[in-house]
């Protein structure tokens, strides 16, 4: 972790990392546009997981819901990545320091991996996926995202 | 804080608000529940509200997607109103003065007549526009009211634990 040092030092001292921390309501106005953002792409995230596991619109291919949710993933998962970047920026050092941060990250780096290889492969093919298959990989997807939540509500607590 | 009705006073002092307060786990435990099952109800409940505004999921029939989520929904409120009735024990006298919490009250209000209405009332028709793109303008309008007052309320439960006013 040591190595990664200077590149904490250098955000927490970025121009919009003091801004944000100088002021006493840019963090909670972003953290709350994170907030909405991450129900978006959460709630988008249990949907296409119900139906990979058919238990939800099962009338439809998946690879049709997938695509009816993935411009409002996309978007959302955008707002999150940008306001997310806004927030680190502001307190890197505490990041740094905090055991929870880097749980997240590295969930956070997995459930991206994750997504945009196997999970939208499966998701968004034109042959629907065999059942066990798609409700694994739809199920690792979502707990992916789960620990990418947990470690940032963490971050706050511990 | 003496000019809080009785019943706030009580709470701020019985044992389960100063229980909750004083642990070191239990606050955040019940927090991350809250958090965690509001994501849940409220995110899914948004794609039922974007197929009523005719934004989302249009290939899919209303009332096939009302089945669906609407029990994921349901649980997700449960747990939501079981670990917010704990967090609100625990701090009854913050909550009671901030002006935050009252908006998010107020908006918790306004989506329970809003969801009211729609089920008791604008349901009823739903055989005539179940297939639609875009539902009717009553229609509409519940999902758009849905998601003002589920993001007001996010936003001012997420303030009112900032303390700024």
């Amino acid at each position: 972790m040591h190595a990664l040092l200077p590149f904490f030092k250098w955000c927490d001292n970025t121009w919009l990392g003091e801004t944000i921390r100088g002021s006493r309501l840019y963090f909670p106005i972003i953290e709350t546009f994170h907030l909405l953002a991450l129900t978006i792409l959460f709630g988008a995230v249990l949907v296409l997981t119900m139906r990979m596991c058919g238990l939800m619109m099962t009338s439809q291919p998946t690879s049709q819901v997938a695509r009816d949710l993935g411009p409002w993933a996309g978007w959302s998962l955008l707002v999150i990545l940008v306001s997310g970047i806004m927030l680190f920026l502001s307190e890197a050092m505490k990041c740094y320091a905090s055991k929870p941060f880097q749980v997240k990250m590295l969930f956070l780096l997995g459930a991206l991996i994750f997504h945009f290889t196997v999970h939208r492969s499966v998701s968004r093919s034109e042959r629907e996926p065999k059942l066990a298959w798609g409700a694994v990989v739809g199920v690792v997807n979502a707990l992916l995202w789960l620990g990418v939540g947990l470690g940032g509500r963490a971050i706050g607590f511990l | 804080m003496s000019d809080v009705p009785a019943i706030i006073h009580w709470m701020q002092n019985s044992g389960i608000g100063t229980g909750i307060r004083e642990s070191i786990w239990f606050f955040p435990i019940i927090e991350t529940t809250h958090v965690l099952a509001l994501a849940l109800s409220v995110g899914v409940l948004i794609w039922f509200d974007l197929r009523l505004m005719g934004w989302g999921m249009k290939h899919q029939p209303v009332s096939q997607i009302h089945k669906q989520i609407m029990p994921l929904a349901f649980f997700g409120f449960v747990v939501m109103t079981i670990s917010g009735v704990l967090l609100f024990w625990s701090e009854p006298e913050k909550c009671y003065l901030s002006g935050f919490f009252r908006v998010k009250v107020l908006f918790l209000i306004l989506a329970a007549i809003n969801a009211g209405i729609f089920e008791l009332r604008t349901k009823k028709s739903i055989e005539d526009w179940d297939k639609y793109p875009v539902p009717p303008m009553q229609a509409r309008m519940a999902g758009l009211i849905s998601i003002i007052s589920w993001a007001a309320v996010i936003i001012a439960g997420r303030a009112t634990a900032y303390n700024l006013f």
